[in-house]
């Protein structure tokens, strides 16, 4: 049955654009989370909407129009962060509300929701296309190069902004450069889980691997390894029982998730347990 | 005496609130300085201009050189006030925390054998050497200080800038904590900003006062600042007749060397 499922073509680019955007947000995530701003993928999906409806408004790609209008959005949610000085969060959220009032405004000028709009929506990974393919193993590389050239700077950037200032650091920049990789991500991302799912994909491996890790490099290389196992038991379970690819993966996803708190509390319960015997 | 600290009419406002108004002071190599003032006198935003944290109008230098352009961050050691920045899953151990203050340049980002000896020298000077295989976010929040002030002198600093480190110390920490301070100043002439409210304890140590409320309301010796009449208006009745009291018992709270209080002091300012 495996090999059967391997062999056709759709699923071979489904499973390997689904693993490298997995990759790529399990890694991103785990700043995100750290940096306490890892409702960034569920804002600027709903940022997504808007490019969806201006492809489909104007007869584009929807995929090109996203990048753009999410790029933007993710360095808005930066300027109103530093300018206003107010918390990510409430930033996320006021990008997130006026992405998604214009996605819908746009849509309901181009006559409505149609087949297309759900599909991005909610995702189909076993449609996915060559050149998304290829831009998510770009975006992959990218963002290998520069987690290589940048370990430390990001390591004292997420663990205390001031002080890695102070070391001179540029943190305006690296934190500039994490929002454009969580950028393209997301857009990516979306025609994989959909764009209702997309947070799922950023917080819940490095949520898991945080849980079970003792190591930085540890909690990287773990969410990697979560997120990569997901996708593919979730695209196999939907293909065998015929249900939709991305709720799938984000189920099979907080699976581990409860998995890693359980095992994680029985590591707690035996270390007490010695502790007390000693 | 060369200038570490300068700084030229500064002025900080947080949207329409005017938080600091027409700084003007300058540190010299070898000072101590206490920096006092109320809950919200703008005193972490002060430290935060002078690093370059925020950015405000006039001009501040660290080392004459302004504070923009400023690169050789190994000269200068931070300790933030006590933050939520601890976070229990933060997976960094404190040999990882510490080496942070090397990360300067390239050469010395990396875990080496030379770079690890300093991070052990700089965790025995702060009693933290047992804990450098700890995760930092298990360790309570007055050993994670302390492990934060290993961080800050790491890179072997000319200049120590920091924000009330004493805050989650217990007693025998902080006498440890401020006779380390004191050394360093005394013995290397490592030139220190601390903001504290516990005048009493640093007092003994500290070479010179700044009292920040929203403007520079004083800067200036332990002498001056004791016979100073508008620290007097500003800290209040209560605690000036605290002062004048131990003044005429000839114990002075500040561990100043004048012979007269306020009173017989008349006006210094």
């Amino acid at each position: 049955m495996i090999s059967e499922f391997l062999s056709y073509g759709f699923v071979q680019r489904g499973l390997l654009a689904g693993s490298l955007v997995a990759l790529v947000c399990a890694v991103l995530g785990v700043f995100l989370v750290l940096k306490r701003l890892s409702l960034i993928g569920d804002g600027l999906s709903h940022v997504c909407l808007t490019g969806v409806a201006l492809g489909l408004l104007t007869q584009t790609s929807p995929l090109y129009m996203s990048v753009p209008v999410v790029l933007l959005s993710s360095l808005g949610i930066l300027k109103i962060m530093d300018k206003i000085k107010i918390y990510g969060d409430a930033a996320i959220g006021i990008v997130s509300a006026g992405g998604l009032a214009l996605g819908i405004l746009i849509t309901a000028l181009a006559g409505g929701f149609n087949a297309d709009l759900f599909g991005f929506l909610f995702g189909s990974i076993l449609s996915v296309g060559r050149v998304e393919v290829f831009w998510c193993a770009a975006l992959w590389t990218a963002l290998l190069l520069f987690l290589l050239l940048f370990y430390r700077d990001l390591l004292a950037a997420s663990f205390d902004e001031a002080f890695a200032h102070t070391r001179g650091i540029a943190v305006k920049r690296l934190n500039a450069c994490l929002i454009v990789f969580t950028s393209v991500a997301v857009v990516l991302a979306f025609k994989v889980v959909g764009i209702f799912l997309i947070s799922a994909f950023l917080i819940l491996p490095p949520v898991t691997a945080l849980l079970l890790a003792r190591t930085f490099k540890q909690v990287l290389c773990l969410s990697a390894a979560v997120a990569l196992v997901s996708v593919w038991s979730g695209v196999f379970l939907s293909f065998v029982f015929n249900i939709p690819s991305g709720a799938t993966i984000i189920l099979v996803n907080i699976f581990f998730l409860l998995a890693a708190y359980l095992f994680s509390r029985l590591g707690h319960f035996l270390k007490s347990g010695e502790e007390n015997a000693d | 005496m060369p200038s570490i600290i300068t700084a030229r009419n500064v002025c900080f406002k947080y949207t329409h609130t005017q938080v600091l108004k027409d700084i003007c002071f300058e540190v010299q190599k070898g000072d101590y300085v206490g920096v006092i003032g109320p809950n919200g006198g703008g005193k972490t935003t002060l430290l935060k201009l002078i690093l370059g944290l925020e950015k405000g109008k006039g001009e501040m230098c660290l080392f004459s050189t302004p504070v923009e352009r400023f690169k050789d961050w190994q000269k200068v050691g931070y300790l933030a006030q006590k933050t939520t920045l601890a976070q229990s899953r933060f997976p960094i151990s404190v040999e990882e925390v510490v080496l942070m203050g090397l990360s300067f340049d390239a050469a010395h980002k990396e875990a080496t054998a030379e770079n690890l000896q300093k991070v052990y020298h700089a965790l025995s000077l702060t009693h933290t050497l047992d804990l450098a295989k700890r995760i930092f976010g298990h360790l309570s929040v007055g050993q994670q200080q302390r492990v934060l002030l290993a961080r800050a002198l790491v890179s072997r600093p000319q200049l120590l800038i920091l924000d009330e480190p004493s805050s989650a110390l217990d007693a025998a920490s902080r006498d440890m904590f401020f006779g380390l301070l004191g050394e360093l100043n005394q013995k290397q002439g490592v030139t220190i900003l601390l903001i504290t409210h516990d005048t009493s304890e640093v007092g003994k140590y500290i070479s010179k006062f700044m009292y920040v409320d929203k403007e520079l309301v004083f800067y200036g010796d332990k002498e001056a600042f004791c016979r100073s009449q508008k620290v007097a208006e500003k800290l209040g009745r209560f605690a000036q007749h605290t002062i004048d009291h131990l003044h005429n018992q000839g114990h002075c709270p500040l561990g100043c060397s004048c012979e007269h209080g306020p009173q017989a002091g008349g006006k210094h300012d």
